[in-house]
């Protein structure tokens, strides 16, 4: 289980998730192997809060997923 | 007179911490199932039914070295085709490129390694990418006693294979338990497809109470094991640093409680470069510290409060943001492996 961070305050670019399981924050780095793994469990169904803890479902998470790198 | 030879030179094992000396991660790990790291470097694949092990780093060793990587069996678990049970570590592409795999040029390379088990017997490894594999066994022909293993592996002319980069270029992977799925009778060889290991290894994880040590394991170019790579300390940890780094001391495994933090006059905000520069932006995790809880650190300004330091990693620093000015208590891990 996965949640987004909301930006840091002065931006509005969201680029950390955070693993649940261990609080491990995750960067949207292509190499980052966990984030390979994030990738592949959230289009596997596993869930995907926003910042606020929203789950994020149906044609708001795949429009998020395109927007990954 | 300058010697080429190469067992002249030195960084020519394409192993990290191969004399399984560093152990940032702890010195035992208790392991379920999935994929979890060990020693440095080095992890285990323990997938299948309810099987169990444990990992230690421990100081019994052939001589010359100091210590070893020990797997010892838990819940015991005879291994069905989807199972995987092996040890193994990733090498990274800028680690591996020059031996040309994938090319006319391909370089032979040689691995050597010391090995014990409780149980006696034919046991394999591989060298794979996931699209091409090389199986090779050894055997094992005394039980509880030290053996050295010679495997000499020629380059694959063909495939496609990770050049110089920071992805993974080959895993080793030491068989003590794989699916028939991932097995082979074709040894020595190179084969398309993905095997790790060869039909009819020693399943130690068959076992409950089997033992399997391993350390002294070196790659190197070249047609014949030579002595092994002894790197300094420093040197070798920073090769593992590029994988995986801590604020906590060497010798102290990574954990939340009180007792054992870390204090620093903190501001809103801080950049502060990695000792070594990692693999990849790393995962960072936040351990707490005094009266934090988990994910958390804790900022003092009259009163322990929680705050969350929002840990970041770049490829050159990792950074928090999140608390006001105060004396800041917190630790942290950051993970780059392949």
């Amino acid at each position: 289980m996965y949640q987004l961070r909301a930006p840091i305050e002065g931006s509005t670019i969201i680029s950390i998730v955070v693993r649940l399981n261990d609080f491990g924050a995750i960067p949207f780095a292509p190499d980052n192997t966990d984030y390979q793994q994030f990738k592949k469990d959230i289009q596997n169904g596993v869930v995907l809060n926003d910042a606020e803890g929203n789950p994020i479902t149906g044609s708001a998470l795949t429009t998020f997923i395109g927007t990954l790198p | 007179m300058l010697q080429t030879t190469a067992q002249y030179y030195s960084m020519k094992n394409r192993i990290i911490n191969g004399g399984m000396v560093i152990s940032q991660r702890g010195t035992s790990f208790s392991i379920t199932a999935n994929t979890v790291y060990t020693l440095d470097r080095f992890y285990l694949r323990y997938n299948g039914g309810s099987a169990s092990c444990t990992v230690t780093q421990s100081s019994s060793a052939p001589s010359g070295f100091a210590n070893s990587l020990l797997m010892t069996v838990g819940t015991a678990q005879s291994p069905v085709s989807g199972n995987r049970f092996s040890i193994e570590q990733n090498i990274e592409g800028y680690n591996w490129y020059d031996l040309g795999y994938g090319t006319a040029n391909a370089k032979t390379c040689t691995l050597s390694f010391w090995v014990q088990s409780s149980i006696a017997g034919t046991y394999s490894i591989a060298l794979t990418n996931f699209s091409y594999s090389y199986v090779a066994t050894y055997s094992i022909p005394t039980a509880n006693t030290w053996t050295y293993v010679t495997l000499t592996i020629p380059g694959p002319t063909t495939g496609t294979w990770t050049g110089a980069s920071n992805s993974s270029a080959v895993v080793v992977a030491w068989d003590i338990g794989e699916g028939s799925d991932v097995r082979t009778s074709t040894t020595g060889s190179w084969l398309s497809g993905v095997y790790l290991g060869a039909t009819g290894s020693t399943n130690v994880v068959a076992t409950s109470g089997a033992t399997f040590y391993i350390t002294g394991v070196q790659l190197e170019v070249g047609t014949q094991a030579t002595s092994f790579d002894y790197r300094p300390y420093g040197t070798e940890l920073a090769l593992c640093q590029r994988y995986y780094q801590k604020s906590f001391p060497q010798g102290t495994a990574p954990s939340s409680g009180a007792g054992d933090y870390r204090v620093w006059y903190g501001v809103t905000g801080q950049n502060i470069p990695f000792p070594v520069v990692m693999r990849a932006a790393p995962t960072m995790v936040a351990l707490p510290a005094v009266d934090s809880t988990a994910g958390n650190w804790a900022s003092f300004n009259g009163t322990w409060v929680d705050f969350n330091p929002n840990l970041s990693g770049t490829d050159w620093a990792w950074n928090y943001y999140g608390a006001a000015t105060a004396t800041i208590s917190g630790r942290w891990t950051a993970s780059a492996e392949l």
